[in-house]
């Protein structure tokens, strides 16, 4: 039953870790439970939902869909590393101030589309926004006040 | 008012942006967690003939097994004691608990479950409410009628565990006096509240045998019942600590997969935590209850309704759980906001084939209005008179009741809501274009409260903490604290709110019917006034002033007319250190209250393409009756969300069986609206402050999707003349209707 484990080297929000996994163990699992970084969320665990949505080498990525063993030699943002020193991004204020986020649990998967977006589309239009977070579902917000924040923060930047 | 009515960020927003909230799943512990899996029956209907645990409890890292033999032999419920929490002799839902492991790993787990053997005599079933009150029906308690109930349970025969039939006026007289009768049958199928995070627990058990479980819960104090309940042990046996909750709506109220959990831990000696899939959650957790209704209406030529018989069907799923607080429910709202002399009501709960179904957002709102606003939009039709007029013509107002409602009503503004959504959305003006249609619904709500308790405290730099056991969904904790934080005179960064756990909150009210800010803000609102008036006490005596004479704001305090002079509450919480009547700090509670009605009007613009039956919402407007809107930026947001939440189970939502099975219990087959599928939502605010709420304030969350459903359907015969009286209005129907009406091509 026991199957060899594998070793595989990634960065993470720009620190490198090695760990020896499992092979069969996602990405999503991975980042959970070995590098304990639960910002990421599981919510059907089929790639339907997006909570667990993060940037894989400069393109979002459901992590449920992944295996680790895939990431090896990558380089993984999650929610955690979107702000940096402790100074808060313009998507993360405007989320807080649009009201954005009720219960929050597909906000860091939101957070994650909506990064990827502005990173390879500064100045999207609604349209476009529309079209960068339709792979993540939110129950609570019905979206509005999520692509307010996400045009507010492209003006921002 | 300067910190109540802002649109402020919640307070606990920076953790929610960051991904530092802990959610359910998210909880970590010093010792290592076993992994809790739950083996389900794929039968709907059997009898269990044998379980043999044994080669699962041989395999190497499994910790432990668990049936119902490991459960004390009794049954629970609220309302019915019909309820075990391990199937023992018979399964009654595809989905039902037969065994559960502990193992050090997923894999490990789910091998253990395959290792279990089950024998079953599967056994007929029945999954549709109306079937299941048959006389032939299979029947799903063979001794229903000798359960121990509570008094208000009646009519339990066969299949169905409550029968109640109302009455008021004179049904036969009204409907003699009426010039025509309307009779419509509706169908709303079971959805599911489908929040993204899943069912999830820890437990551990610790060595004393008391436990601990961290859940996202809506309800920490029930679920602290059941558990004991279901263990039959002292209640204070357990604690439960509710974790941030990825959304509820009504489906985490009621235990899960908790039970299991606990006593696995029990039986291992090591925590456990149960992940429920997506799949388990849609078929087992507590989704909507499917309704059956036949309205029939009688109307003067003029519009004036003087009679209306209505006949409902819930189908409870296996067991009763919460199933008559639904039928109380639907007995309060059926008639809809309308004065009606003549009204019958006969209410059926029946049991069936499938997961015992739970509160959803407004529980029985949307499919009863669904029913009642489209029969009120063909009689509107049928006597050439307006839809909006009709509705004028007969709405509640102040002082009038409904029935059940529990006697007149205050704060009633449905006309005034009604009057504001049509001027919004231009009603007057409907654009005539092709295959787009415009419809209107009237939505009823029934906000009660139950008790509550909160702790305030003024802490030593002049901040304050607020101590709450209510969990936040969609603002209300910081709602809560901007109401101390008005209270006080301080903003609201000032005041520390976060919700404490079932051993030291006090006693705090659920997170569901709307109630949470009504009944835990006035809680809050009269701890805050103590703690202002203990302010005042400490001072008075240092600034040798009458109590009375002190003005409390702006983070200080001090003798009306001398603003200069006074103290800061850090220099007063310091004093009252020494003072005679020592740390300033006060619970307080507030009782239950009863039925406070709120009125929400929506109107729907869509378009209907003629050749495959698709809907596209165009414009969505929606005008709410909400007392005074202690943050306008929640209301705003919690309304928006509802009213896309209703599309869902206007156009695309429903839980679809074959032999008892759920057939898309998965996000691709069961359609949740995405951000491609959902319309702007207007939202416009009716603000009177309400009687009884703090500053005014009513409750929001609910009565925002029950109008949904139903305006969409009367948009969409507006747009194409196809009537559907069966949810969802999917594409399929709406072809086969514009088929059958002709205008189909």
């Amino acid at each position: 039953m026991k199957t060899t484990k594998k070793r595989i080297s990634v960065t993470v929000n720009g620190e490198s870790y090695e760990r020896e996994i499992a092979p069969a163990k996602s990405l999503l699992d991975f980042l959970r439970t070995d590098l304990n970084l639960t910002g990421t969320k599981e919510g059907c665990g089929e790639g339907e939902c997006g909570a667990c949505a993060v940037i894989m080498d400069g393109r979002l990525v459901d992590s449920c869909l992944i295996l680790a063993v895939e990431a090896d030699g990558q380089s993984i943002q999650t929610v955690e590393g979107v702000s940096r020193n402790g100074r808060l991004h313009p998507l993360q204020n405007a989320f807080a101030e649009k009201g954005a986020a009720q219960c929050g649990y597909c906000t860091p998967g939101m957070i994650m589309a909506a990064k990827n977006l502005l990173d390879h589309n500064p100045a999207p239009t609604s349209e476009q926004v529309l079209n960068a977070i339709a792979g993540n579902l939110c129950r609570c917000t019905g979206y509005g006040t999520i692509v307010d924040a996400i045009l507010a923060a492209a003006k921002e930047r | 008012m300067k910190v109540v009515g802002q649109e402020l960020p919640r307070v606990e927003i920076l953790e929610k942006v960051t991904g530092q909230s802990v959610f359910g799943a998210d909880v970590r512990l010093a010792s290592p967690l076993l992994v809790g899996k739950i083996l389900g029956s794929p039968h709907a209907h059997a009898r269990i003939k044998n379980i043999d645990t044994r080669k699962a409890e041989k395999l190497p890292g499994v910790k432990a097994v668990i049936t119902a033999r490991d459960f004390p032999p009794v049954k629970f419920g609220r309302f019915i004691q019909d309820e075990e929490y391990f199937a023992r002799d018979k399964v009654r839902l595809v989905g039902d608990k037969v065994a559960a492991v502990a193992a050090v790993d997923e894999e490990t787990a789910e091998e253990a479950l395959r290792l279990i053997r089950v024998d079953y005599e599967v056994l007929p079933a029945v999954i549709d409410g109306l079937e299941a009150m048959c006389e032939d029906a299979p029947l799903i308690h063979e001794d229903c009628e000798r359960y121990w109930a509570a008094g208000l349970v009646q009519g339990r025969k066969g299949n169905i565990l409550y029968h109640k039939q109302s009455l008021h006026g004179d049904i036969e007289r009204g409907f003699r006096e009426a010039d025509r009768v309307f009779e419509h049958r509706f169908f709303a199928p079971m959805v599911h509240q489908t929040y993204i995070e899943p069912h999830t627990v820890l437990a551990r058990v610790d060595a004393s045998g008391r436990a601990t479980v961290w859940i996202p819960t809506q309800a920490q104090f029930f679920i602290r019942q059941s558990i004991a309940d279901i263990f039959q042990w002292p209640l204070i046996k357990v604690r439960v600590i509710p974790t941030e909750i990825g959304g509820g709506f009504g489906g985490k109220m009621l235990p899960t997969v908790e039970p299991a959990a606990v006593a696995l831990a029990q039986k291992s000696g090591m925590p456990v935590q149960i992940v429920m899939s997506r799949a388990e959650d849609f078929q087992t957790a507590n989704p909507r209850h499917p309704c059956h209704m036949r309205y029939k209406t009688g109307v003067k030529r003029d519009g004036t309704i003087v009679a209306r018989e209505i006949e409902l069907v819930f189908g409870t799923g296996a067991f009763c759980g919460n199933g008559l607080v639904i039928g109380q429910r639907a007995e309060m709202l059926a008639t809809g906001p309308y004065r009606i002399p003549n009204v019958k009501i006969d209410l059926f709960c029946v049991y069936t084939n499938h997961a015992n179904c739970g509160p959803y957002r407004a529980p029985a709102g949307p499919q009863l209005a669904f029913g009642s606003e489209q029969q009120i939009d063909i009689i509107a039709r049928e006597l050439n008179l307006d839809p909006v007029e009709l509705r004028l013509k007969n709405a509640i107002e102040e002082g009038d009741t409904t029935p059940a409602a529990g006697g007149p009503l205050k704060d009633v503004h449905a006309k005034e809501t009604l009057r504001k959504a049509a001027e919004a959305a231009a009603w007057g003006a409907k654009p005539r274009e092709k295959n787009r249609g415009r419809g209107i619904a009237l939505g009823y709500w029934l906000v009660g409260g139950m008790a509550s308790s909160s702790g305030v405290k003024l802490n030593e730099d002049g901040t304050v903490s607020v101590l709450t056991g209510v969990v936040d969904l969609s603002g209300t904790v910081t709602s809560l604290g901007q109401i101390v934080a008005e209270v006080l005179g301080v903003d609201l960064e000032d005041v520390h709110i976060r919700t404490a756990d079932s051993d030291f909150a006090p006693h705090s009210t659920i997170s569901a019917g709307s109630q949470g800010l009504r009944s835990m803000g006035t809680a809050a609102k009269l701890a805050a006034e103590e703690v202002k008036k203990q302010i005042a006490e400490v001072a008075a005596d240092k600034l040798e002033a009458e109590a009375g004479d002190l003005v409390v704001e702006g983070k200080r305090v001090y003798v009306r007319g001398t603003k200069e002079k006074g103290l800061t509450l850090a220099q007063v919480a310091q004093l009252s250190m020494t003072h005679k009547r020592g740390p300033i700090v006060s619970v307080q509670s507030a009782a239950q209250f009863s039925n406070q009605p709120a009125f929400s009007v929506h109107v729907a613009d869509v378009e209907v393409e003629p050749e495959t039956g698709q809907v596209k919402v165009l414009r969505y407007v929606a005008a709410q009756d909400v007392g005074t809107a202690i943050n306008p930026l929640s209301a705003r947001g919690q309304i928006q969300g509802s009213v896309i939440q209703g599309l869902g189970q206007a156009l695309s939502e429903a839980c679809v069986f074959k032999n008892g099975k759920m057939l898309n219990p998965t996000f691709l087959d069961y359609k949740i609206f995405s951000s491609l599928d959902a319309p702007r939502v207007e939202v416009h605010l009716v603000e009177h402050a309400a009687e009884g709420g703090p500053f005014g304030a009513k409750g929001i969350g609910e009565p925002s999707i029950v109008p949904v459903p139903a305006a969409v359907a009367n948009a969409i015969y507006d747009a194409v003349g196809a009537r559907l009286f069966e949810l969802p209005l999917s594409a399929e129907k709406i072809l086969l209707a514009l088929q059958e009406t002709g205008k189909g091509r």
